[in-house]
């Protein structure tokens, strides 16, 4: 079985965020980043299957030099190669255009699965999962929190809102995003991350994978900005039994009860 | 002191507080009697829940006209005895003087009474954008009040110092009743004698702490969790040196396999499969870009070493949080099995030489009992702990340990350590201060209390 898990390097979540001079993303340099931790299940859920059943388990990101920090971690976590799309207009691209070159990806690879995260944490999309599925021409399906494999076919769980589960069976190969809490991460073994040195990290171009032209981005980011804080809060401050009265008749003032 | 009666005591007392502020009932007695210690039955007169410092000032008045005995209570989460009220004391605990004061983004300063909860502030200064950075696992019982009299420590003092070093300016109520406003918040302010640095670790013996101008910090940046296994103490200490060369670190901590056994059999996961007989637990931050390299860089080295022979590294916080849960996790895990404590520390570069003594001493002195290392290598503060079994009494085994501990002490004593590291002398210690403190110093430190606490009423036999 070949799995193949899509992650993506964001910054940190305790990373103190600036936004960069141009306003349009965020101050980069000198922030620490890690594997999106939604990508994280999917990597532990590959590396589970390996562990149990055998399985070449296959990480792919896109993005500058840094993230080979992400797929030497991932490496040393126990995958068995690496594919670094670095390319200047790849980075430059939307969602839509990162999702054509990473099908093409999964075009030439042909695994068995597709893991990746439900979203990352720092642009939040949701939305390259199915896109790669749809460009790749395979099944997919999302927020995922419990696999099951028998032969050719999964049997998942969904979740939904309001803590309801939807089980839905697919046909391999097909694309899983799963939501996190869907298994036990490992830890990354520092060992493991030494001798993944040894382990190969192809590096391409979407150009090398044939869809150089297909990815010039309909999406761009205007502005982002920090929310602006409020000024409406008003403290009701005194004794309990003063704050629960206050309280009292400013409920009914605005008419809520 | 002379003894009064439970009804003099209420007479004298109850009406210096709000109604509902004066406690006796028996199970209110019995938990504000006691800390985390075990040794001593609760036996307090009564609880006073004072809401203001001129309450407690009053309090202190009334005691002194009465000769009643005080004891200040806080969080109750010490490890010594030093809020164990087991002689009729009237408690005075802090609990409804919890009150975050005026913030000033400057200086960075906020103003706590002294019954704030630790965990409070912390989260206080994270609203701000800033940090509180002394940190420990009961964090979130602990007060103010409670940490700047035992002057706490905790697990990020290599890097951030202890409390003292946060404590900008401290408002007390002697023990002669008077109100002492110390250092006003000031960075620099050379007039003579710090009293605020006195009652930082007075452990309640010279009066009130009841408000404190607490500093704050910048955040630091995003840091990586590291827990290794280590062979040996002197791989540990070596570990520790070349940590320390190659990094500013945020935390050294370390623990046994026997630790880590304790806190797995209440939940958590081995960080990794091989068994080392120790562990040693890292925090380091990401100051570039670099940084990950570097750490590979340095793990590389100690492991052709031969002092560590497995290593994690954490991924996300909620690994850092689980990493960090095997080592702040012990304290609890080992607690129903009355541990007796040891909080010993010496200088970092005595460390080798002093574990080795150590350890050798205590398995000679504790053959039969099991003993739990764990604690804050960085800051050369071990906690060892000795356990109950199960068959002996707690009175016997007590008085044993205290016994065969005198070899451990004498230790201590011998490279010039502490017997209490950061968990203060109250009860438990103070058989034995006199193997850190001499006997000159123990007198100055009676004749200080005299001068603040003329009649002794503040948490008498205690500390000195
Ligand atoms: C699980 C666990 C882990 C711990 N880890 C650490 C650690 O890593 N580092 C560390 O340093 N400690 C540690 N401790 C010990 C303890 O939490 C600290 O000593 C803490 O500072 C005690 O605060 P408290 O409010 O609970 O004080 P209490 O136990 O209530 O009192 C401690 C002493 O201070 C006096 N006191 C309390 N409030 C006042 C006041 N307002 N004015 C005058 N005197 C007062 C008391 O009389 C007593 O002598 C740990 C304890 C536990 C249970």
């Amino acid at each position: 079985m070949k799995i193949l898990v899509y992650l993506k390097q964001v910054p940190h979540q305790d990373a103190r965020l600036d936004i960069s001079s141009d306003g349009t993303w965020i101050e980069e340099s000198n922030i620490k980043f890690e594997i999106n931790s939604y990508d994280t299940y999917a990597l532990e859920e590959a590396l589970k299957a390996k562990d149990s059943e055998g399985a070449e388990v296959v990480v792919v990101t896109a993005g500058q030099d840094r993230v080979t920090q992400a797929l030497r971690t991932a490496l040393g976590m126990g995958a068995d190669r690496a594919i670094h799309i670095k390319d200047e207009a790849v980075d430059a691209s939307d969602v839509l255009g990162v999702a054509k070159v990473l099908a093409a990806v999964a075009k030439e690879e042909s695994p068995d699965l597709i893991l990746t995260g439900l979203m990352s944490e720092d642009s939040g999309f949701a939305a390259i999962g199915p896109m790669i599925g749809e460009f790749a021409g395979i099944a997919s399906t999302t927020a995922v929190v419990g696999i099951e494999r028998e032969g050719g076919k999964l049997t998942v769980e969904r979740e939904l809102e309001g803590g309801n589960l939807e089980v839905v069976e697919i046909n391999t190969p097909c694309l899983v995003s799963v939501q996190t809490g869907i298994n036990q991460v490992r830890y990354a073994s520092l060992k493991g991350i030494m001798q993944a040195k040894k382990k190969t990290i192809d590096v391409k171009t979407a150009a090398d994978l044939g869809v150089g032209d297909a990815i010039s981005p309909k999406l761009t980011t205007e502005k982002v900005s920090v929310p602006v804080k409020g000024e409406t809060a008003e403290l009701v401050e005194g004794s309990t039994d003063e704050i629960a009265a206050k309280l009292a008749a400013k409920i009914k003032e605005l008419g809520l009860l | 002191m002379p003894s009064l009666s439970q009804q003099q005591m209420l007479e004298i007392f109850s009406g210096l507080v709000a109604v509902g502020s004066c406690l006796d009932d028996s199970e209110s007695l019995k938990t504000y009697g006691k800390d985390w210690t075990t040794a001593w039955e609760p036996c307090p007169a009564l609880i006073l829940l004072p809401a203001s410092t001129e309450e407690v000032q009053a309090i202190v008045g009334a005691a002194n006209e009465h000769g009643v005995a005080l004891v200040p209570s806080g969080g109750r989460t010490g490890l010594s005895g030093g809020a164990v009220a087991a002689k009729s004391e009237v408690i005075v605990a802090l609990d409804r003087m919890n009150q975050l004061g005026e913030f000033d983004p400057v200086d960075r300063t906020v103003v706590c009474q002294a019954g704030v909860i630790t965990g409070q502030l912390q989260a206080f200064a994270q609203d701000q954008g800033l940090v509180y950075p002394v940190d420990f696992a009961s964090a979130d019982s602990s007060q103010l009040g409670g940490n700047i009299s035992t002057n706490a420590g905790g697990v990020k003092v290599i890097r951030y110092g202890t409390t003292r070093q946060w404590v900008a300016g401290l408002k007390v109520v002697t023990g002669k009743g008077d109100i002492l406003d110390l250092n006003k918040g000031l960075v620099k302010n050379a007039t003579g004698y710090d009293l605020r640095h006195l009652f930082i670790g007075a452990e309640g013996t010279l009066g009130f702490v009841v408000e404190a101008t607490m500093q704050l910090t910048s955040t630091p940046k995003a840091s990586s969790v590291l827990v290794l296994g280590v062979p040996d103490f002197l791989a540990m200490t070596n570990l520790l040196d070349a940590f320390r060369k190659a990094f500013d670190l945020m935390a050294f901590e370390f623990f046994s396999d026997r630790a880590l056994n304790y806190v797995l059999a209440r939940g958590g996961t081995r960080p990794f499969e091989t068994v080392t007989p120790l562990y040693a637990l890292l925090e380091i931050e990401h100051v570039s870009e670099k940084t990950l390299e570097e750490i590979l860089e340095v793990f590389e080295r100690v492991k052709l070493q031969g002092w560590v022979e497995e290593g994690v590294m954490s991924q996300s916080q909620e690994q850092a949080h689980a990493l960090w849960q095997l080592r702040e996790g012990i304290s609890e895990s080992i607690a129903s099995k009355m541990p007796y404590k040891n909080d010993l520390s010496v200088r970092v570069s005595k460390l080798p030489a002093f574990i080795e003594e150590l350890d050798e001493v205590v398995r000679r002195s504790y053959p039969d009992m099991e003993t739990i290392w764990y604690g804050h290598l960085g800051d050369g503060n071990l906690h060892l702990n000795i356990l109950k079994p199960e068959d002996q009494s707690q009175e016997h085994f007590f008085q044993t340990c205290n016994e065969v501990n005198r070899h451990v002490f004498e230790i201590v004593e011998k490279y010039g350590g502490s017997v209490s590291a950061e968990h203060g002398v109250g009860l438990l210690k103070k058989p034995h201060l006199n193997y850190t403190r001499s006997a000159t110093e123990i007198e100055y430190m009676k004749s200080l209390k005299a001068v603040f606490d003329p009649n002794g009423i503040m948490n008498p036999g205690k500390l000195v």
